[in-house]
């Protein structure tokens, strides 16, 4: 069986991409992508972890439900963050993140 | 260590799951970042059905590789946006994120080698009971007869003997994953949904709450303001 080691890496390796997609892309939807895809990897790890806890072959269920909860609450926040960046474009025409300077002019 | 075709498969999907989160960092038009992304959490499904999380796994493809993608794409297509193009401080900019994430993957890939338990036992928390056995984790204070027996004070793992787990080589970190109770992996589903609506009914109650607000919030914060 594998590890629950590389599980974590895995997932670590996911959200570390992630991250780095939140600081190098300007494009504020791709920037939500990444946040979506570190919020996935967060998933893989709790469900590995419901595995590694869990007696008996039947895994702790609690840590599924987290997930499960996770998931819903990044279905919100993408509806929401995506209406944001609607509302975004109709003021500013464009989605570039370097182009939000008016709290620092 | 010979791998089985189940590790093989791990493997080859955790890779590929990986190149597919790369490429949506690295591709420039949004649209194929969010197909990058599709692919990505398919993959990652695949992962969660191999861990024996079935309905997790069909949770992921439905609401992330399904309903949040079209999202994305429905909302790239609106704005009709253009492809990044390359600024003077892109490179540096790339290079900035590269370290923080490689330096994060360190950091997380060290603790996860670095485990309590790592090559002797298969419940990372059982070790950490072990070897903090008199301060009794998760526990008011105990008597001090009962740290005389510290296996027996882990309330996280209470039974951590698991039968079919085979015994882990030298080589592997963190202990491997028990092996999995087939009639329990048949009734994912329903285990999770007998969780779910006894233990945290109030909590799905209220995210029910947040997604209609979310909603809510979405189409108010939408929708085109009129000026006059």
């Amino acid at each position: 069986m594998i590890p629950l080691a590389h599980y974590l890496i895995f997932s670590g390796i996911l959200f570390a991409i992630g991250v780095a997609g939140v600081i190098v892309r300007r494009n504020i939807i791709v920037v939500l992508m990444c946040l979506e895809m570190m919020l996935s990897a967060a998933n893989v790890s709790l469900v590995a972890f419901s595995r590694a806890q869990g007696t008996d072959g039947i895994p702790v269920y609690d840590a599924q439900i987290l997930a499960l909860f996770v998931v819903g609450i990044a279905a919100a926040e993408v509806a929401i963050g995506l209406a944001l960046i609607v509302a975004l474009f109709r003021a500013r025409k464009t989605v570039e993140s370097t182009a939000l300077t008016t709290l620092k002019d | 260590m010979e791998l089985s075709i189940c590790q093989l498969l791990f493997y080859i999907l955790a890779a590929l799951a990986i190149l597919c989160a790369f490429a949506v960092v690295s591709f420039r038009n949004p649209v194929s970042s969010a197909m990058g992304m599709a692919l990505c959490f398919a993959l990652t499904a695949a992962i969660l059905f191999g861990m024996g999380a079935q309905f997790l796994g069909i949770v992921q493809l439905i609401v992330y590789a399904g309903a949040i993608l079209v999202l994305f794409l429905f909302v790239v297509m609106m704005l009709d946006i253009k492809d990044e193009e390359r600024k003077t401080n892109g490179r540096c900019n790339a290079i900035a994120g590269a370290i923080v994430a490689g330096m994060l993957a360190g950091i997380i890939a060290s603790i996860a080698i670095g485990l309590p338990g790592a090559t002797d036992n298969p419940c990372p928390a059982k070790a950490l009971c072990n070897s903090f056995g008199d301060l009794a984790i998760g526990q008011p204070a105990t008597p001090a007869t009962d740290s005389a027996t510290p296996a027996s004070t882990c309330s996280t793992c209470p039974a951590a003997v698991t039968p079919g787990a085979p015994l882990p080589g030298p080589e592997t970190y963190g202990g491997p994953l028990p092996k999995i109770d087939p009639v329990a992996s048949d009734n994912d589903t329903k285990l999770i949904g007998a969780t779910l609506f006894s233990q945290y009914n109030i909590q799905f109650v209220i995210l029910a709450f947040a997604l209609l607000s979310g909603t809510v919030g979405a189409v108010a914060l939408a929708r085109k303001i009129r000026k006059d």
